[in-house]
C-alpha cells in the first residue's frame, strides 16, 4: 500500500497580465488580462512507505507547488492526491499530526526564545505530554547533535544550527510523512552534510518517508535512491538516479598514461578511441563492459596511471532539462 | 473527530507564556506604553473638557456617565494592544514570508492560532486604566452594585470585545488578498475613536451608521448603559446578538479567505 | 539641473505605478482619514461649539477642511523605513549617487496622488448628503491652503525623518514615533479647533510645531481668519530647525550602519 499516491495531479494559476511603467499600470487597471500559466500537469506516481525520494527540476519546474500539494497547502486543480489515507486538502488534524514540511528558506522557531520554548509550544499543539515530548527532545538533539543551542535565543544560532533546531521542531510529533523544501539551503557543505546524515539515519530509524526538493545535487545523490524530474510541469523521469545517469551517458571515460608509446591499432576492441597524445590515451568504455576491459588494459599495457570518470550528475541532467526528454 | 479540548488550553498557556518572555527582552516598551496610556486618556479628557465647554450634557449624558464611555473605550484600547494588535497584525507577514503555511499545517484550528498566538502585556496599563476609570466614574454616577447587575454588565462587556476582535479579524484577513493591509486595522482604530462618546452624542446619521454599519454603539456605550444600570433589555439582547452574527461572520470569513489562499498562492 | 529633473521625474513615475499596485490599500488608508468627521460630528451637538463662539457651519468647513489636510500630509516613512534597514534594502540604495531620503519622498508624493480621487469621491458623497457643509474656497484661500499643505508636509515628513534616524540606533523608533503621535492628535486640531482651547492650552499649543500640520493650514482652505505670515513664519522656522538635525542624524546613522556590516 503506498503512502502517497498522486494521480493524474494538475494545478493552474491564473495571472495578471500588466505591462511595466506608467502605461501599463493604467492599462491593467482600465482593462485587466489574465492567463492561466500552468504549474503542475498531469503528474502521477507512488510512494511505500520508508521510502526516501527526491524532486528534481529547474527553477519553476512546479517541485514545490506538487510538494504544497501534497500537505495540502494548495489545492489541485484537478486530478487527486492521497497522503497516509487523507486527502491533504482537507487538511485534518489528525492527517495534520502525521506530516511535517520543512522549508529552508522559512522559519517556524520563535526568534527571541531559545529553541526549547518553541519545542513546549509544539509539544502542547500537538498534544505530546511533557514527559514524552522530554524524550523525544533528547533523543533528536543527541541525533541532531545539538546541545547548549537549545537553551540559547534563536536569533544568536548560526544557520545550521537554526536548521537543526527547525528539523527537530518539526519533527517533535514524529510525522510518517517528512516533505523537505530546499532543506539545506544557504547551508555551508559541513552542515549541509550533517542534515543528509541525519535525515538518513532518521529514516532509518524510524521508517519514515521523507519526500525533498534541493539544488544541490549532493543532497540528492547521497540520499535519493529514487528521484521524480520534474520539467514545466510534467514528471518525465521516475526511478533511480543510477539508471538515470547510465541511460543518459552510458559511457565512462578512461585516461590511461602508459610507460611506452603505444598505436592506435592496439587499442581495437577497447571501447572508443578518443584520444592518443604521446604516452596519454583516452578511451571511451561502455559502463557493462568497464571492469572487464580495465582489467586487460591493465594486463596489456605498461600503465603508470589510470583514471576513471564520470561527467558530473548536474552537467547530465543539466543538458536533459535543455533536450526536455529523457532519450 | 472530537479534538481533547485541554490541547487548546494547553496551548494557550504555552502562547502567552513564550510571548511573556520574549516580550520581556524589551523592556522599553513599558516605559512607552505607559506614557502613551497617560498620554492618551489626558488627551480625550480634555478634549472631553472641550466638547462640554460651560453645558452639562452631551447627547444627554452627564459628565460623570460620558466618564464611563471613556473607561470603557479605554478598556477595550487595552485589549487592542494587548491581543488584537499583537496577533492579528501578523497575520500579513505570515502571508508575506510564506509561514502562514506552518500554521495552516498545524492540528489546531487555524484562527484560533492566528488570533492567540501573542500576548503583549504592554496592553495591561490601558487595560488597568480603563478598569480603574469605569469603577471611578460609575461610582461618582452613582451606579449600583448589585449581582445581576454586575453579570449583565461583564456579559455585555464580553460581547463587545467579541465584536471588536471580529471586526479586527476580518479586516486583518484582508491581507491573504491585500498584502499591504495593516491600513486597514489602521481605519478600524481611527473609526472606533468615536466610541469614546456615547452614542447619542452624534447626529442622526452618524448614529444609524454606528448602530447598524459599524457596532461603535455596542462596543462602549451599550456596556456602559449596562454599567450604569440602565439598558434596555433589547439593547442587551441586539449586542449578544451583533456579538454572535460577528464571530459566526469571521469564522465563515476566515474559511472562505482560506479557500482563496490554497486555491491561489504559489 | 537637468539631470535632478529627470530623477525626479522617473522616480515619480515609477512610483506612481507602484502605488497604483495598491490602491485597494490606499482607498482603505484615504478611509482611516475619517476622524475629522467623526469629530466634526460629536462636535455639532456639543455645547463646547458654542461655548466657543463657532457656529455649526463654521465647524463643518474647519472639519472638513482638516479632513483634507489630513489625508494629504500623512507620512509613513519610519514603517518602510525601518523594513528597509532590517532587510538590508538600504544597502544597494546606499550605493546609489541618490540620496535615498529622495525615494522615500517621491513615494509619498506618488501614494498621496494615488490619494485624489478617493479623497475626491468622498468630498462628492458628502456634498451629496450635507451640500451645506461643504463651501468651495475662494481662489486665494484655495492657493494659500495648498501651500500650506505643502509646507505641513515637509513638516511632519523632516520631524518623522528625525524619529526613523532612530532606527539606526534604537529598536524602539517606531514606538517613539507612535507617542509622537499623541500630542499630534490632541493638539495639531484634529479632534478640536484650536478656538476651543483655553487661552493658556491655546498658546501652549502654538508653541509646538503641530498646529501648523493641520490647524493652519485647515483653517487657510477653511476661509477661516488666520495670520497666514505669521503662520508660514512658524513653519518655515520649524523645517529650518529640523532639517539639519535630520541631516547630521541622516550621516551618522549611515555611518553606524556601515559599521555594523549590515
Amino acid at each position: 500500500m503506498p503512502i502517497v499516491s498522486v494521480d493524474e495531479l494538475s494545478r493552474t494559476y491564473r495571472v495578471a497580465d500588466r505591462q511595466p511603467g506608467l502605461r501599463g499600470s493604467v492599462q491593467h487597471l482600465l482593462r485587466r488580462r489574465h492567463r492561466d500559466v500552468v504549474a503542475v500537469q498531469g503528474v502521477s506516481f507512488a510512494v511505500e512507505p520508508g521510502e526516501i525520494v527526491g524532486f528534481l527540476g529547474p527553477n519553476g519546474a512546479g517541485k514545490t507547488t506538487t510538494l504544497k500539494m501534497l500537505t495540502g497547502l494548495i489545492h489541485p486543480s484537478s486530478g487527486s492526491v492521497q497522503v497516509a489515507g487523507w486527502v491533504p486538502a482537507r487538511r485534518q488534524p489528525r492527517f495534520l499530526e502525521q506530516i511535517t514540511l520543512v522549508m529552508g528558506n522559512k522559519q517556524q522557531l520563535i526568534w527571541d526564545l531559545p529553541p526549547l520554548d518553541s519545542f513546549r509550544v509544539n509539544a502542547a499543539v500537538y498534544g505530546i505530554d511533557d514527559s514524552e515530548a522530554k524524550r523525544r527532545i533528547h533523543e533528536l538533539a543527541d541525533m541532531l547533535e545539538l546541545g547548549d543551542e537549545l537553551t540559547r535565543p534563536v536569533r544568536k544560532l548560526s544557520l545550521g544550527q537554526r536548521m537543526k533546531a527547525e528539523l527537530l521542531a518539526a519533527l517533535l510529533h514524529r510525522p510518517a510523512v517528512l516533505f523537505l523544501d530546499e532543506p539545506t539551503l544557504g547551508l555551508d557543505v559541513n552542515a549541509q552534510a550533517r542534515v543528509r546524515d541525519f535525515l538518513a539515519d532518521y529514516n532509518r530509524r524510524y521508517g519514515a518517508t521523507v519526500l525533498l526538493t534541493s539544488h544541490y545535487m549532493g543532497d540528492i545523490t547521497a540520499l535519493c535512491p529514487r528521484v521524480l524530474l520534474i520539467h514545466q510541469g510534467r514528471l518525465f523521469y521516475d526511478g533511480s538516479l543510477e539508471e538515470l545517469t547510465t541511460s543518459l551517458a552510458p559511457q565512462r571515460e578512461v585516461r590511461l598514461e602508459l610507460r611506452h608509446l603505444a598505436n592506435a591499432e592496439e587499442f581495437q576492441g577497447y571501447g572508443e578511441l578518443e584520444s592518443l597524445q604521446g604516452h596519454q590515451v583516452r578511451l571511451l568504455i561502455p559502463r557493462e563492459q568497464l571492469t572487464q576491459q580495465v582489467g586487460e588494459l591493465l594486463s596489456r599495457f605498461d600503465v603508470l596511471d589510470l583514471e576513471v570518470s564520470d561527467p558530473p550528475v548536474e552537467e547530465l541532467i543539466g543538458r536533459l532539462f535543455r533536450q526536455g526528454s529523457v532519450a | 473527530m472530537p479534538m481533547p479540548r485541554n490541547r487548546y488550553w494547553r496551548s494557550l498557556g504555552r502562547f502567552w507564556a513564550t510571548s511573556l518572555a520574549a516580550e520581556l527582552e524589551y523592556q522599553a516598551n513599558m516605559a512607552i506604553e505607559l506614557l502613551a496610556v497617560v498620554g492618551n486618556l489626558a488627551g480625550s479628557l480634555f478634549v472631553l473638557a472641550l466638547l462640554y465647554g460651560r453645558s452639562s450634557r452631551l447627547g444627554g449624558w452627564s459628565w460623570d456617565e460620558a466618564l464611563v464611555v471613556l473607561g470603557v473605550y479605554t478598556l477595550l484600547d487595552g485589549l487592542t494592544s494587548a491581543v488584537l494588535q499583537p496577533n492579528l497584525s501578523k497575520i500579513v507577514s505570515h502571508v508575506q514570508n510564506g509561514t502562514l503555511d506552518f500554521v495552516l499545517l498545524k492540528p489546531i484550528d487555524s484562527q484560533f492560532w492566528i488570533s492567540t498566538r501573542s500576548f503583549s502585556p504592554w496592553g495591561l496599563p490601558g487595560l488597568v486604566a480603563g478598569a480603574g476609570l469605569i469603577l471611578w466614574a460609575a461610582n461618582q454616577a452613582g451606579a449600583s452594585w448589585q449581582a445581576s447587575h454586575v453579570a449583565l454588565t461583564a456579559l455585555l462587556l464580553a460581547s463587545s470585545a467579541v465584536i471588536l476582535y471580529s471586526l479586527w479579524f476580518l479586516l486583518a484577513a484582508l491581507s491573504i488578498w491585500f498584502v499591504k493591509v495593516w491600513n486597514a486595522t489602521e481605519v478600524l482604530r481611527y473609526v472606533l475613536v468615536a466610541g469614546r462618546y456615547p452614542v447619542s452624542a452624534y447626529p442622526v446619521g452618524l448614529r444609524t451608521l454606528f448602530t447598524l454599519v459599524l457596532p461603535v454603539a455596542f462596543l462602549t456605550t451599550v456596556p456602559a448603559e449596562a454599567i450604569l444600570g440602565r439598558v434596555s433589555a433589547s439593547w442587551a439582547l441586539a449586542s449578544l446578538g451583533v456579538a454572535a452574527a460577528a464571530l459566526g461572520l469571521s469564522r465563515w470569513f476566515w474559511q472562505y479567505a482560506l479557500r482563496y489562499y490554497t486555491s491561489a498562492s504559489s | 539641473m537637468r539631470r535632478a529633473l529627470r530623477i525626479a521625474r522617473v522616480l515619480l513615475a515609477t512610483q506612481y505605478a507602484y502605488m497604483l499596485e495598491y490602491r485597494a490599500e490606499i482607498a482603505l488608508w484615504a478611509l482611516s482619514g475619517v476622524l475629522p468627521l467623526i469629530m466634526l460630528g460629536v462636535w455639532q451637538g456639543a455645547g463646547g461649539a458654542v461655548a466657543a463662539g463657532l457656529s455649526p457651519q463654521q465647524l463643518s468647513h474647519y472639519f472638513i477642511a482638516a479632513f483634507v489636510v489630513r489625508q494629504f500630509t500623512v507620512v509613513w516613512l519610519i514603517h518602510v523605513f525601518e523594513e528597509d534597514a532590517l532587510q538590508g534594502k538600504l544597502s544597494p540604495y546606499l550605493l546609489q549617487p541618490l540620496q535615498p531620503l529622495w525615494r522615500y519622498l517621491a513615494a509619498h508624493i506618488a501614494e498621496q496622488a494615488t490619494r485624489i480621487p478617493f479623497v475626491a469621491l468622498m468630498l462628492a458623497v458628502l456634498a451629496l448628503l450635507q451640500p451645506t457643509d461643504l463651501a468651495l474656497p475662494s481662489a486665494g484661500a484655495l492657493l494659500l491652503g495648498l501651500l500650506a499643505i505643502g509646507a505641513a508636509f515637509a513638516l511632519r515628513f523632516l520631524l518623522q525623518t528625525v524619529v526613523t534616524m532612530l532606527c539606526f540606533w534604537s529598536e524602539r523608533a517606531a514606538a517613539l514615533d507612535r507617542l509622537l503621535l499623541i500630542p499630534y492628535l490632541f493638539l495639531s486640531g484634529l479632534v478640536a479647533p484650536l478656538d476651543t482651547f483655553p487661552a493658556p492650552m491655546k498658546s501652549f499649543a502654538l508653541a509646538t510645531p503641530f498646529p501648523y500640520m493641520l490647524s493652519f493650514p485647515a483653517q487657510l482652505l477653511a476661509g477661516m481668519p488666520v495670520n497666514a505670515a505669521a503662520g508660514f513664519g512658524a513653519l518655515a522656522a520649524w523645517i529650518a530647525l529640523l532639517a539639519p538635525i535630520a541631516w547630521l542624524l541622516w550621516r551618522a546613522g549611515v555611518r553606524r550602519y556601515g559599521a555594523m556590516g549590515a
